[in-house]
C-alpha cells in the first residue's frame, strides 16, 4: 500500500521522471560514480576522505589523490531514495535535536551505524555507501554544522580532522582595507589543508599538477556558468531540478576533466535547445524563480508539479555560483589562486550591490527576475537549515520594494520528510499559481 | 547613579535595572552619550567603553508574545534573537544609537544585516570572530578586525582611542570580572548568600550601564550580600545552569522554587563573560583579541584537540568539572532554546563527559517565552527529587 501512495506521488518523482534534459540524467551516473570510487578506494587501501563542500578542498584532494566522499550529497542522495529516516532517528536516539543540520544527523546516524556493524558500511546504504574515512575535512564557511558535525564525529571515529575558517567580509566593510587580510586567513588555511593532506597520506604535495587541476577546475566553473547564461533564453531550455542535479561535478569534482567534459556536453544541448526553441513545457506560461534556500531533497518531483501547471523553474539561486571570478594570470600559486576565487566569488557582487539595493543575495535577486523574465518566486525555508533559510523574508520584502513579484515560501526541510505535507503543499502551489497567473495578466494589461 | 534616575542602592538597584532596562540609557543619551547595542559575548565591550559610548546589551523579552518579528524573520530561528527583534520592531530599542554584531552563530551573524536594513541605526558595524583556533593565523585575523572596529568607532565618535584609553578599559572590565567571580565565590558557601536568580540579575544589570557604573554597584551588591543575615535555605540540590543566551530570571527562580540552588551557571549571559581576565599586553588590541578568541567558551568556537575521543572532551569540558568540584555541584541542568545548533551539536557530548564523571544531567531544549519554563516545571522536579 505504502508503495502504491509513493508511485502515485509526483513529488516523489525522480531521475529521468522530472528531467528534461539528457546530460542531467547523466550526472545521476557521475553521483553512482562517486561513491563507487569510495569503495574502490576502500577494497585498493587508497585515502579516503570524508569533506564538506565549499571547503576549497576539492582540488588539494584531487592533487594528492585522496577520495573525496561528500557526506552533504550523500545524505541527500539517501533523502530523495527515501532512506534518509532510519539514520535520522539514530542520530535523535544518540541525543542530537531533531531541528540541527538534517545533512548532519542523517551522517551521524550513518556513522553510528557503522560502529555498530564494526566499521562495515550499513548494507541497507544507498548507492553502496559512504566508504570509511582515513581523514576528515570540514571549514567554517556558510553554516555552523559545517565544523560542528565532524566534531561529533568523535563519538563515532578517531580520525584525523582539519578545519578551518572560511569567512568573508560583511558588505559594508571597508573592502580595501579588509581584502588583505581575508584573503591572506583564508590562504593560510588552505595552505594548512596542504600541509594536513601531506602529513597523513605522507606524501608531498605535487604542486605543478594542484596548478594544473585548478586550471582545470577554473575551466569548469566558466563553461558552467556559460550554460546559466544560456538559461535566459524563452522558452526555458533547462529547468532548476535539472541543475541540481547537474552541480555534482562542479561541485564534487571540479578540476577533473571529466567534469570540464559535462559541462562542455551540457553547454552543446542546451544551446540546441535554444536555437531551437525547444522548452521544458510545450507551453510556457510562467517563469519561475528558485530563488531561496536548498531544495527539499526528499520530494524533488515537486518541480515536476509546477510544470503541470505551465510553470518552469527557469533558475535558481541554489549552488548558483555566479560569475567566475577574474583572477589575475600574474597570480600562479594555485593556493593564492584558490583563496582569491573564494574570496571574489562572495565580494564580487558588492559593488553591484552597493550601487543598487544594498544587500548582494537581493540584487542578485532583482538581477535574475529581471535577467530572466521572472514572473514568480519560489523560497524554502529549511527546518533544519539556518543558513540558507534565515533572511528570505527579508530579502522577499526588499524585492518588493524594487519590484512586485508574487512569491510563495515554503517551509519543509532538506531531508527529513517527516513532517512534510505535500497536499497542503499542493495546495500552496494551486494558489501562488493563480496569483502569478493574475499578476502577469495584470502586467500584460 | 546619576540624578534624573531614581537611585537605589545594591540589589535594589540591580533589581531596578532589570526591571527598567532602558531608562538608565535614555538618561545617559540625554547627557549626550551614546548608546550603542550589541549581541552576544564576542561583542568586545572594552572598545566601546575605551571609544566613551556606552555598551548595551540586547536582550529579548520573555513575556512579550513574539507579533512582528513575523513579518521579517523566519520562525525557525533563535526565538531569542526573534524576541530581541520583535522588540526593535515595536520601538523598545529605539533609544540605541547603533548596532555591533559579532558573528558568533548562524543566525547572530545573518540578524546583522535584517537588524540595519529595517532599523537603520546611526552607527552599525559586524566583527567576524574566527570559529577555528589555528594560531598565529586566527589571532592575526581576528586582531585585524578589531582594529577595523576600533577605526569604525572612532570615525563614529570622531575620537581617537589611544591604546591608554584602552589598556584603562580593559583593566575597568577586568576590575568588574575581578568583582564578578568574588560575588559569585560567595555561592559556594552552604546555603549560598545569594541567590541564582539574583546573580543573573546582577549580571543583566551590568549589561545595561556603563562599566564604571557597574563597579560602584558591584562593590554595593558585594558589601550587602557579605553583610546579609538571611540566607536563601539550604537546598539538597546545588545546581550549574548551562547554555546560552538565559536572559530572564523566571528558570532559575524555577529551579530555585522547586527545591535546590542554582549555585554557578555556563552561560552566555554569566561566566563566560568574565571568569577569564583580558591579558595585559604591551599592545592591548592583543590581549583583548586572545581573551575573545579564545577564552570564551561557547560551543560556536572549535578547538583542535588530537588524541582519543575521551581527550577531546576532556579538554572541551573540563572546565565545567572545575565548577562542579569548586561550588559543590550535584546536578546539571542544560537549558536551550530551540535552534541553538551549536550547543546542540555538544549536548549528546557534554551529556556523555558529565555522566561519564558521575554528574547527573539534564537537558531541556525549549522556546523563549515565559510559559516554557511552567512547562518544564514537572521534569525540572523529578530530576531534583532524583540528585537531592
Amino acid at each position: 500500500m505504502a508503495e502504491k501512495r509513493a508511485e502515485e506521488s509526483i513529488f516523489r518523482k525522480r531521475g529521468k521522471e522530472i528531467r528534461s534534459t539528457k546530460t542531467a540524467n547523466e550526472a545521476s551516473e557521475l553521483v553512482a560514480k562517486m561513491y563507487m570510487r569510495g569503495i574502490e578506494a576502500a577494497l585498493a587501501g587508497r585515502p579516503i576522505s570524508w569533506v564538506m563542500v565549499g571547503c576549497v578542498a576539492e582540488v588539494p584532494l584531487l592533487a594528492m589523490d585522496i577520495t573525496p566522499i561528500y557526506t552533504e550529497n550523500y545524505a541527500t542522495v539517501c533523502a530523495s531514495r527515501g532512506a534518509a529516516e532510519p539514520f535520522l532517528e539514530i542520530a535523535e536516539g544518540e541525543g542530537f535535536s531533531n531541528l540541527i543540520c538534517g545533512y548532519a544527523r542523517t551522517g551521524l546516524g550513518y556513522a553510528h551505524r557503522m560502529v555498530d556493524l564494526g566499521g562495515e558500511v550499513p548494507p541497507e546504504a544507498p548507492l553502496g555507501g559512504m566508504a570509511k574515512p582515513d581523514m576528515l575535512i570540514g571549514c567554517s564557511t556558510i553554516c555552523d554544522p559545517r565544523y560542528k558535525w565532524y566534531q561529533s564525529l568523535g563519538r563515532y571515529m578517531n580520525t584525523p580532522y582539519y578545519t578551518f575558517d572560511v569567512l568573508w567580509p560583511p558588505i559594508d566593510a571597508d573592502i580595501e582595507a579588509v581584502k588583505g587580510y581575508y584573503v591572506e586567513y583564508l590562504l593560510d588555511g588552505i595552505r594548512g589543508l596542504v600541509s594536513f593532506l601531506e602529513e597523513v597520506t605522507g606524501k608531498k604535495m605535487d604542486m605543478e599538477r594542484l596548478a594544473q587541476i585548478q586550471a582545470t577546475a577554473e575551466k569548469t566553473r566558466e563553461v558552467w556558468w556559460q550554460v546559466h547564461e544560456l538559461r535566459k533564453a524563452v522558452p526555458a531550455p533547462m529547468p532548476a531540478q535539472d541543475m541540481l542535479n547537474c552541480i555534482v561535478p562542479g561541485l564534487f569534482m571540479p578540476g577533473e576533466q571529466e567534469a570540464l567534459d559535462f559541462y562542455r556536453k551540457l553547454y552543446d544541448e542546451v544551446k540546441h535547445r535554444v536555437d531551437n526553441k525547444i522548452g521544458v513545457i510545450p507551453d510556457e506560461k510562467y517563469r519561475l524563480l528558485w530563488s531561496g534556500g536548498l531544495p527539499p531533497w526528499h520530494a524533488m518531483g515537486m518541480y515536476k508539479y509546477f510544470e503541470t501547471l505551465g510553470a518552469v523553474f527557469v533558475t535558481e539561486m541554489a549552488y548558483n555560483l555566479g560569475e567566475p571570478p577574474q583572477i589575475p594570470d600574474s597570480v600562479t600559486d594555485p593556493t593564492e589562486r584558490m583563496a582569491l576565487g573564494w574570496y571574489y566569488n562572495i565580494t564580487n557582487y558588492y559593488e553591484k550591490a552597493m550601487a543598487g539595493c544594498g544587500d548582494p543575495q537581493t540584487q542578485r535577486l532583482l538581477d535574475f527576475i529581471e535577467d530572466y523574465q521572472i514572473d514568480g518566486m519560489v523560497m524554502h525555508g529549511s527546518v533544519s537549515c539556518r543558513a540558507t533559510t534565515i533572511g528570505q523574508i527579508n530579502q522577499k520584502n526588499m524585492v518588493q520594494e524594487h519590484v512586485k513579484v508574487p512569491t510563495l515560501v515554503i517551509e519543509s526541510d532538506i531531508i527529513d520528510a517527516r513532517d512534510f505535507s505535500e497536499a497542503q503543499t499542493k495546495a500552496q502551489i494551486d494558489a501562488f499559481i493563480d496569483t502569478v497567473a493574475s499578476y502577469k495578466e495584470s502586467k500584460r494589461r | 547613579m546619576q540624578a534624573g534616575v531614581t537611585i537605589k542602592k545594591g540589589l535594589d538597584q540591580v533589581r531596578e535595572l532589570n526591571e527598567h532596562r532602558a531608562e538608565r540609557a535614555e538618561e545617559l543619551r540625554y547627557q549626550g552619550k551614546k548608546v550603542v547595542g550589541y549581541f552576544c559575548a564576542y561583542a568586545p565591550a572594552e572598545l566601546m567603553t575605551a571609544a566613551g559610548v556606552v555598551p548595551f546589551r540586547i536582550t529579548g523579552d520573555v513575556r512579550e508574545p513574539i507579533t512582528q518579528a513575523d513579518a521579517y524573520l523566519e520562525t525557525i530561528m533563535c526565538p531569542f534573537i526573534r524576541s530581541c527583534f520583535d522588540m526593535a520592531i515595536k520601538g523598545r530599542y529605539d533609544f540605541l544609537d547603533g548596532l555591533v554584531v559579532p558573528h558568533s552563530c548562524d543566525t547572530v551573524e545573518r540578524i546583522y544585516t535584517i537588524w540595519q536594513y529595517n532599523r537603520r541605526p546611526e552607527y552599525s558595524h559586524f566583527i567576524n570572530v574566527p570559529h577555528i583556533i589555528r594560531n598565529p593565523a586566527s589571532h592575526r585575523f581576528f586582531k585585524a578586525e578589531l582594529g577595523q572596529f576600533q577605526k569604525s568607532l572612532e570615525r563614529y565618535t570622531g575620537t581617537q582611542i589611544s591604546a591608554a584609553a584602552l589598556r584603562e578599559a580593559v583593566a575597568l572590565h577586568n576590575e568588574n570580572r575581578t568583582l564578578l567571580r568574588e560575588l559569585s565565590r560567595l555561592r559556594r558557601e552552604d546555603p549560598p548568600l545569594l541567590t541564582g536568580t539574583e546573580m543573573l540579575q546582577v549580571l543583566i544589570a551590568g549589561m545595561t550601564i556603563p562599566a564604571d557604573e557597574y563597579r560602584g554597584l558591584l562593590k554595593e551588591v558585594i558589601a550587602e550580600v557579605r553583610g546579609r543575615a538571611e540566607r536563601p535555605p539550604t537546598r539538597a540540590a546545588r545546581v550549574l545552569v548551562y547554555g546560552a543566551e538565559l536572559d530572564d530570571a523566571s528558570f532559575i527562580e524555577l529551579i530555585e522554587g522547586s527545591g535546590a540552588n542554582v549555585v554557578i551557571d555556563d552561560l552566555c549571559v554569566g561566566t563566560r563573560n568574565y571568569w577569564d581576565d583580558i591579558a595585559p599586553t604591551d599592545d592591548p588590541l592583543d590581549g583583548i583579541t586572545s581573551y575573545y578568541l579564545e577564552a570564551i567558551r561557547c560551543p560556536r568556537t572549535y578547538r583542535d584537540t588530537p588524541g582519543s575521543h575521551e581527550a577531546d572532551l576532556e579538554s572541551r569540558y573540563r572546565y565545567l568539572m572545575d565548577f562542579i568540584d569548586e561550588f559543590k555541584v550535584n546536578g546539571v541542568i542544560s537549558y536551550v532554546f530551540r535552534f541553538c545548533d551549536t550547543h546542540e551539536f555538544d549536548l549528546p557530548e557534554v551529556r556523555d563527559y558529565l555522566e561519564s564523571q558521575g554528574v547527573p544531567f539534564l537537558h531541556l531544549e525549549e522556546d523563549y517565552d515565559i510559559a516554557a519554563a511552567g512547562r518544564l516545571k514537572t521534569r525540572i522536579q523529578a530530576f531534583l527529587e532524583m540528585i537531592g
